[in-house]
């Protein structure tokens, strides 16, 4: 199936990009998540990325669809 | 202590015996301002709301001086050239507290209790002159544009006015909300701030001037809003926001906005708000992208999205990460819209969604919010974290038991470290090859809690990231030694 991801702020320049389409398999949002971090060091731990689906946050064990828009949010600490 | 009068003032003799300092202070009307002749005053006051000020202002004079006497008097009506128009008396038990105290007082009377001059000159002509230098008068037509709004009018006006309104940071996203929260009239503003204005705020920081640079900035703050509505009243609180002070400042205020670049403050602020019923506006902004929500009691908080704050060094700060001045300057235009929309109560707040905006593009989007069941505030959850760093070897054994260290510095990186350690670069770090449990080690914590980072997501727990580098391992030979 193929999804579209959304990075923000540090995970946004930690990956280079904003967003990417992937060609995924079946798994749970927060698997996804934690082999993007791997695969490109994004390097937060699972706890501190929140993870919204189609204009939503989450649980962590939601099953990925085809078509879905996963966007990955550090928490933030700028002002 | 405070009196208004419309017959002539004259000072009293103070008797005080265990006061060294007597200050006696007089405003009289002279024959000339801004280069014309002026032939008479006019006073005129609010006198409900003056006489209100006025003794609040004594009040903490005595204070924050120490003063074992205050008397001021403030004539209204028409006064000549030479009569006495305001009088400050004050005893102290030393003379630089009565001195300062006596300045002091002019100062607030003059920017706080609303009080109107209308100046009478040679020409025959006359102008109001406003406190310092705006033109004021309790219903002087400054809101007019906002009450012709349906969603304002006079009552929404008087909610303004009638508003405690708490700001915490007076920094980038500060400057973006205050103008807008004075400007509209809000009648109470407190600031938190304990920094002084650096000449690298400016860029961001546009309330204050260049020969602001040096001073503290909730006091250049307060001037601010004083000049742009001398009918404001400013509580400033020139201090850092602990968890010793934040439940009674939160506390005395409608609504609290959160102005800081410190997660651990926007944490503090998130647990205060919710045990308190105050609803908070936060936002936070990167580079070129923020994002903005309103907790309000009973609905999902800052915890439910993220447990626990995350270490300072691995979000990035402003200094860190650099930030252009319009970026916090807009979230903190929108924290500012989010108050209004509370206290006047139009159109919706952000209670349950997730602004998130990216000023490149111009691309928002919103994200649906709910309360974590989880959450250890608002739904009395227990949120289980594993944790990621350890402040020092001895509690790595405690809780990893027997690990290997593991200096992830790279090759050419100095001094070596002293205890029995495998040397694996970041540069090279291979996450199959790390042996298990291990405590990674770094020059400042960074690069090694990144590093343990990326374990935990390969569902490794049992690495841990040496806080504060390898200065934290000095104390452990330290004590090594003593144990």
């Amino acid at each position: 199936m193929r999804v579209l991801i959304r990075y923000f702020a540090v995970l946004r320049d930690r990956r280079g990009l904003g967003e990417e389409s992937l060609e995924v398999e079946p798994m749970t949002v927060r698997t996804l998540a934690n082999q993007l971090t791997v695969n490109h060091q994004l390097d937060l731990p699972p706890s501190l990325i929140r993870i919204a689906v189609n204009g939503e946050f989450v649980d962590d064990q939601r099953l990925l669809a085809d078509g879905d828009t996963v966007v990955l949010i550090p928490p933030v600490a700028g002002g | 202590m405070f009196r208004l009068t419309d017959q002539p003032i004259r000072a009293k003799l103070l008797e005080q015996s265990g006061a060294g300092g007597f200050v006696s202070f007089e405003g009289k009307v002279r024959n000339h301002a801004g280069g014309r002749d002026v032939v008479r005053l006019e006073y005129e006051a609010y006198p409900e709301l003056a006489q209100k000020e006025g003794e609040a202002l004594c009040q903490e004079a005595v204070g924050q001086f120490g003063l074992l006497v205050v008397e001021v008097a403030h004539r209204t009506g028409l006064l000549e050239v030479g009569e006495t128009a305001v009088l400050i008396q004050v005893a102290a038990p030393h003379r630089r507290e009565a001195f300062a105290a006596c300045e002091w007082i002019i100062d607030q009377l003059k920017h706080r209790v609303p009080i109107w001059k209308r100046e009478h000159y040679a020409t025959g002509d006359s102008g109001w002159i406003g406190s310092d230098t705006t033109f004021a008068a309790a219903d002087d037509g400054r809101w007019d544009r906002q009450v012709a709004l349906p969603e304002v009018g006079r009552e929404g006006q008087d909610k303004l006015r009638a508003a405690r309104v708490l700001l915490i940071g007076v920094g980038g996203l500060g400057s973006g909300s205050l103008p807008y929260l004075a400007g509209a009239g809000i009648g109470t503003i407190g600031l938190v701030d304990a920094d002084d204005v650096d000449l690298t705020n400016l860029h961001r920081q546009t309330i204050y001037k260049s020969e602001d640079v040096g001073r503290k900035k909730v006091d250049r703050a307060a001037d601010f809003v004083r000049k742009l509505n001398p009918q404001a009243v400013v509580e400033a609180f020139p201090e850092h926001l602990t968890a010793q002070i934040v439940d009674r400042l939160v506390g005395s205020f409608d609504w609290i906005v959160d102005g800081t670049d410190s997660l651990e403050v926007k944490f503090l602020l998130n647990d205060a708000c919710l045990k308190l019923g105050k609803p908070l506006v936060t936002a936070s902004v990167h580079r070129f992208e923020g994002h903005l929500m309103t907790v309000v009691p009973g609905g999902p908080c800052l915890r439910c999205l993220f447990p626990v704050p995350p270490p300072p060094h691995c979000v990035g700060t402003c200094a860190e990460t650099g930030i252009l001045g319009v970026v916090p300057g807009i979230f903190g235009a929108l924290e500012a819209n989010e108050v209004m929309k509370g206290i006047l109560g139009y159109g919706k707040v952000l209670s349950h969604e997730m602004l998130v905006l990216d000023l490149r593009t111009g691309e928002t989007s919103r994200f649906a919010r709910v309360r974590n069941n989880d959450c250890p505030i608002c739904s009395g959850g227990i949120q289980t974290v594993a944790v990621l760093e350890t402040d020092s070897l001895g509690q790595a054994r405690d809780i990893l038991g027997e690990f290997t260290l593991v200096d992830v510095r790279e090759v050419d990186e100095l001094p070596e470290i002293e205890l029995a350690h495998l040397r694996v670069p970041m540069s090279k770090f291979d996450p199959g090859k790390l042996p298990t449990p291990a405590v990674l080690v770094c020059e400042s914590g960074t690069r090694s809690y990144q590093l343990a980072a990326r374990m935990q997501a390969l569902g490794v727990d049992s690495v841990l990231s040496l806080k504060g580098g390898i200065g934290s391992l000095s104390d452990d030979r330290i004590e090594a030694r003593d144990g």
